[in-house]
Parts: C-alpha cells; structure tokens; sequence
C-alpha cells in the first residue's frame, strides 16, 4: 500500500516502532485506517550485527553498548543518571529494546495485578491476569516462545515452541535447585527453537544482547512489523517527535517532529498512540505543555514522570571444577527460579524477585573482569587462571520487583538536549529500604543454589548501574483520574484520543521481565479500540 | 639511530617494534605448553590500524614509558617494569591492556586454544545439550502452586 504523503492528516500515528507500538500496530492495520508509525532511529540490519564479526565482543563496549549514552549513536538521545544509582538502557531504532534485549519472556503473575489486595501495598491494576491471558497466548504466538508447559507457579499455558536447551549451566544449576527443593523452570524465551514462520531456528551463537545474526531470536522488526507493513501501516524511521500539539478542544491533533535533517515538521493525527517506553513517553507529554496542559500534556493528575520503577538487580557468580560450556547458548536466557517470587513477610520485605540464570560470557569479557576483579592476572599465570574461569561459570542475576514511589521519576533536564534541542529526560530515583532487603536476600539465597549445586569460588555483585532495561509505571493506568494517568485500556483521562501502550502504563512491576506484559497489554489495548472504535472518544 | 627511522608505512620504528613486542610478550606470554601463543605472536598494529587507529598515539606514548633496554631483558626482569608502569599510569595501562586482550582473544590461534571455534560466532554457531528435563520431576511432585486470589 501506497503510503499517506508527508503530512497528510493519518487516522493513527504511532510513536515508537519497539515491543509496544509494533504491537499494536500490527493489531490495528486490520482496521484498514490510515496508520503511521514514527520511529526515531533507524532499521537495523542482522548481516551487520557483531556476532557476524571477529570483534564481537568489544562492539559490545562500543557501537552496541545498551547504554545509549556511552553508546552515542545520532538516533540516541542523552539521559541525565547522575540521580540514580541505575543507569536507564535501552535501544533507539526499529524493534526498540527487543534489539538488544536478552529475551527472557515470562509474564507477570496472577497475583501481580492485586499487590494492594494481596500483601497491602501499592496498588492494584484496572484489569487482571485473566483479562490478558489471550492477549499473552496470541503474542506468544506473533513472537515465537520457546518454553516448556506445566510451571506449577502459572496458570496453564502452552508456549508454541520448545524450550531452549539447558546445557551444562542449566543442568548443573538446577541439580543445585533440587537439592534445597527450590522451584526452578526452563525459561519462557523469546528465541525459537525450531524453524517458525520463516525463520530459523536458534544457532545458540551466544551473544543474543547484541542482536540476532540468525533471526532466531524474536525483535520485533522480525516478528510484528513485516506482517504490520504487509497490512498497510506505515513505518517511518528518522522520525524525532518533539512535542503533542493540540486543538482548540483540548483533543491531539498530531505532533511537531524532526526528520533526518533535523527540519521541523507537523504531522496531523486523528488519534495519537505513545509507544515510548516508561522514560520516552513521559518525556514528550512532559515536553508537550500547552495552556491547557501547563504541566505537561496528560498530566492534570500530576503523575506523568512519578512512579519510576526499574528492576534492581544483583548477580552472582559461581566458578565450577568441570567445563560447562558457559560461552554457548543464548546468554540471558536458561532456567529461572520463582521460590521467593512471592511475599513471605518473615523475610523483613513484601513481594519478591525472580532468579534468572545465566550462562557465561566470551574470552574478552571474561578475561576483562578476570583483571579488574584480580581473579586473572595478566602476565605469567594469565593462562591458567583464564582456563579455571572460562567456559567454568554460571551465573544467577536477581531481579527484584521494585515498588512505585512518586519520588522516583523522570522529568525534564534543564541542560542536557539531544541533537534536536530537545530537553533530555533526568531521572531521580533511589533503592528504596524494601528493595535492599530484597536484594541482599537474593544476593545470599543465589550464593546458597551455588554452593548447592558446587561452585568452588562464589561472588556477588548488586546493585548493578547498567541494568535499568525495564522502564515502568511513570503514566500508570486505573479507573480514577486523580490517582492514574490512563484508564484501564490506555486511553489518557485527560485527552480522549490519546492513548499510551508501552511500560509507562504499569501500576506495578512484578519481579521479571516486562516485555511480554508490555505486549500483551497494548494488544488488549489495540483490541479494546477496535471494539470502540465507533465511540472511541465518548 | 637507524632504529628510530620509520622506513615502511609501519606505525612504529623498528626500535618501538622491538619494544612493543617485549611489553606484549609480558602482559601475555605464551603458556608453558605452547597451547597459547605469546600476544607478540598477534598483529596488534594490524588490529589497530584497521579497528582502532585513533589508539595508536596513545600506544607510542605508551612504549615512550619503556627506555631501550627493555627490549632486552628477560621476562621476569621485564615483568617488574611492567608492574610498576600499569601502577604509575593506571588510565593509559588499563587501555593497552583492554585492546592486547581485544585483539588477543580474536586470534584463531587463540579461540581454538581455549576450546572455541575459530571465527566469528556467525554462522558457525554452537551445539549444546538439550539436558534432562527429568531433572524436573521434584518440582513438579511438590504441593507448590502460583499465589491464587478471589476474583
């Protein structure tokens, strides 16, 4: 199809070509509406990606740092963390943080949705697990996940794919599990592991967090947009959206944006949808003040930018007698525990974490943290010490479910622009006394599953700085305006046709990986406005 | 002073080449069993000049630190010198180090000495073991179930 001409009114337009707005772009096209889809970084292409080359792993320090600020690439905008114990990362081009991200695929728990129910605490969502359980089944489905049925701590579900193998790192950790009759599963992972609608399945090249050489692992460029773009919708890279402009009703009309030569344009919209992640989206509605928004658009409730939450996260380390191989199979992704997943109030914090298992890195890294933790000596007994640490870890990361706290946010910096002019996000936020406790819990219980399963040599580490990937809840949802941003499918309270679908719209975070929730929700979100479309504004 | 005269299009002098050598020699000898070769056995000027050339004053200034006859020593009178150098110029140290051991541990000879294949990881890939999901069997015998809620 025909695209609509630069600045031609569009029926939709889509900000950010990531997880969510490929998401419900693809939901939408069915529609058959007039669809744009603005992206402000570029198509990456997997024939380039580093595993494709003999230095690998230093693209991983440069070109391909997950954070964009040591990253610097043109498409990237700077990020003030000089407030924040953790630096946001995150990946600015078609498929978003899918690009780099490890792909660990669970979904948020039944009980994550009724945290102030359950245990007293923050609040609980509009909508529940059941409401989004299709959603989760048909984007498993568009993604491609690999997993095994049967997780005692899910509902029944059926990942379409096998799960990824265990390998050494996987077998041995969970004998570890066993042995302290802990819970341990083969993680849902969005890499597939059998040739799936015309992609090939996964090489376990290793580096899956610099991007997908094999397409096996599932970004969205690869899985939703080819179907999206064959359906109509419209994909424009060097796409930077400044600002939401609005009409003399206080109704979106479109966006002021800067192309690839940094002109200034305005693009008309009938409805705006924001798929930015939980710095992105509030970045531009902070950005988009107006005498009808003076605090930014979306925004009479104050809460766009509050309730910054992350994932804290702490990583053990256990070095073991035999070989396991650690340098193949998907990095990020093996086995996961959710043992203390759940709120045990003797343990002198509510709610839990996940422990994800990870498998080892390549000779570089590997003999980087060797010299700077002086476990690897360079000059002589270089060699033998490398031979003892490589291909001989495994690693447990634990990824604490962090609380909203409205001290925690994203708001505008008053220096720092990108290359548009465009205020830089600053991010204020701090490890709350819960979230200490919770990681120096997991810290011990991981070094406990290494000890179990016979590591000679045990390390920790945590918090990590360069390990926010999951960006939520700074424009959460829920049924009252003054205590939420969106309502209970996305649309802003505030603006009737404008809509958020990314991170930003969580009320809490759970303890995993957000990406298949992000998904999930903006399909349900997509779907809720395919039925209204008739009255979608009312 | 022949040696300081650059005569080729190397980056280096001879006498640099001879210094460098030594300094690479020190930061990773080659293993006892001659499994692993010596970084000197590396083209890191090849390395740099293609990957990383802005790095290559900053290498010069770097073997200015080492006065002639280092090249000449013995590895372990040599190792001392080299210890003292990455105390006193911890910043510039940390940099060699950080490109010696990029360009180390993409050598072939390298990759297959530590049990990797030669070779970027693209398209060769890696065959693991599926591993035994019996191993499951004593989680899925417990009582154990996902935290469950009235509607």
């Amino acid at each position: 199809m025909a695209g609509a001409a630069d600045n031609d009114p569009v029926d939709v337009l889509i900000i950010g070509a990531g997880a969510s707005g490929a998401a419900v772009a693809w939901s939408l096209a069915e529609t058959r509406m007039r669809i744009v889809c603005f992206e402000q970084g570029d198509w990456t292409n997997p024939s380039e990606y580093p595993s494709t080359r003999k230095d690998w792993e230093s693209q991983q320090f440069g070109p391909y740092h997950i954070n964009p600020n040591v990253r610097g690439l043109e498409t990237d905008y700077p990020i003030n963390n000089d407030e924040s114990p953790i630096n946001v990362v995150n990946f600015n081009g078609v498929g978003g943080g899918t690009i780099l991200y490890a792909a660990h695929f669970p979904r948020l728990h039944p009980s994550d949705f009724r945290v102030k129910t359950l245990d007293g605490v923050a609040d609980d969502w509009p909508i529940n697990y059941e409401r989004l359980e299709p959603y989760f089944s048909k984007n498993d489905r568009m993604m491609g996940v690999s997993g095994l049925a049967g997780d005692p701590m899910y509902p029944p579900k059926q990942p379409p794919l096998p799960p990824i193998p265990l390998g050494l790192v996987g077998e041995t950790i969970a004998r570890g599990y066993n042995k302290l009759g802990w819970h341990w599963w083969p993680s849902d992972s969005a890499i597939i592991t059998r040739p799936y609608e015309g992609r090939d399945q996964c090489l376990n090249l290793g580096p899956c967090m610099s991007g997908c050489s094999q397409g096996a692992k599932s970004s969205v460029d690869i899985t939703y947009w080819p179907e999206a773009l064959r359906s109509g919708v419209e994909l424009r890279t060097r796409c930077r959206v400044r600002e939401i402009t609005l009409n003399r009703q206080g109704m979106a009309d479109g966006v002021v944006y800067y192309d690839e030569e940094g002109t200034e344009r305005h693009q008309k919209a009938e409805v705006v949808v924001m798929a930015c992640n939980g710095v992105g989206t509030p970045r531009i509605l902070l950005n988009s003040e107006s005498a009808q928004f003076p605090d930014g658009l979306a925004n009479r409730s104050g809460l766009v930018g509050k309730n910054l939450m992350f994932h804290p996260v702490g990583f053990v380390q256990g070095i073991f007698e035999e070989r396991l191989d650690s340098h193949k199979g998907p990095a990020g992704c093996c086995i996961l525990s959710k043992e203390f997943y759940e709120t045990d109030r003797s343990r002198g914090f509510v709610r839990g974490y996940n422990m994800q298992i990870t498998r080892g890195t390549g000779p570089l890294a590997t003999a980087l943290q060797g010299y700077t933790s002086g476990t690897i000596p360079w000059g002589p007994g270089h060699h033998e010490a490398f031979q003892k640490r490589f291909d001989h870890v495994a690693s447990i990361g634990i990824l604490c479910e962090d609380l909203p706290e409205e001290h925690n946010t994203v708001t505008l910096d008053p220096n720092l622009v990108d290359s548009d002019g465009i205020p830089a996000p600053k991010i204020n936020y701090r490890l709350s006394e819960n979230s200490e406790k919770m990681l120096a819990h997991g810290l011990a219980r991981a070094e406990d599953v290494m000890e179990a399963a016979g590591a000679t040599e045990i390390s920790s580490s945590g918090v990590l700085e360069d390990a926010g990937w999951h960006l939520l809840g700074t424009a959460r949802m829920g049924d009252d305006p003054k205590t939420s941003v969106v309502n209970s499918w996305g649309r802003s309270h505030d603006v009737k046709n404008l809509f958020i679908v990314d991170g930003s719209i969580f009320v809490t975070a759970g303890g995993l990986n957000p990406t298949s929730t992000i998904q999930a929700l903006a399909l349900y979100i997509a779907d809720t406005m395919k039925k209204n479309l008739a009255n979608l504004f009312d | 002073m022949t040696n300081d005269v650059i005569a080729t299009d190397h980056p280096l002098t001879t006498s640099q080449q001879e210094t460098l050598a030594a300094l690479l020699d020190t930061l990773l000898p080659a293993s006892d069993d001659g499994t692993m070769p010596s970084a000197q056995a590396v083209d890191l000027i090849g390395y740099l000049t293609e990957k990383n050339a802005e790095f290559i004053p900053v290498l010069v200034e770097a073997i200015g630190h080492f006065d002639d006859g280092f090249a000449g020593l013995s590895l372990s009178d040599r190792y001392p010198v080299v210890e003292a150098f990455s105390k006193a110029q911890a910043e510039l140290f940390d940099e060699l180090l950080f490109h010696t051991y990029d360009c180390y541990y993409q050598d072939d000879r390298v990759l297959e000495g530590i049990g990797m294949a030669a070779g970027p990881p693209f398209p060769t890939g890696n065959t693991i073991e599926a591993g035994d999901l019996s191993l499951l069997d004593p989680v899925m015998q417990t009582s154990r179930t996902y935290r469950k809620y009235d509607q």
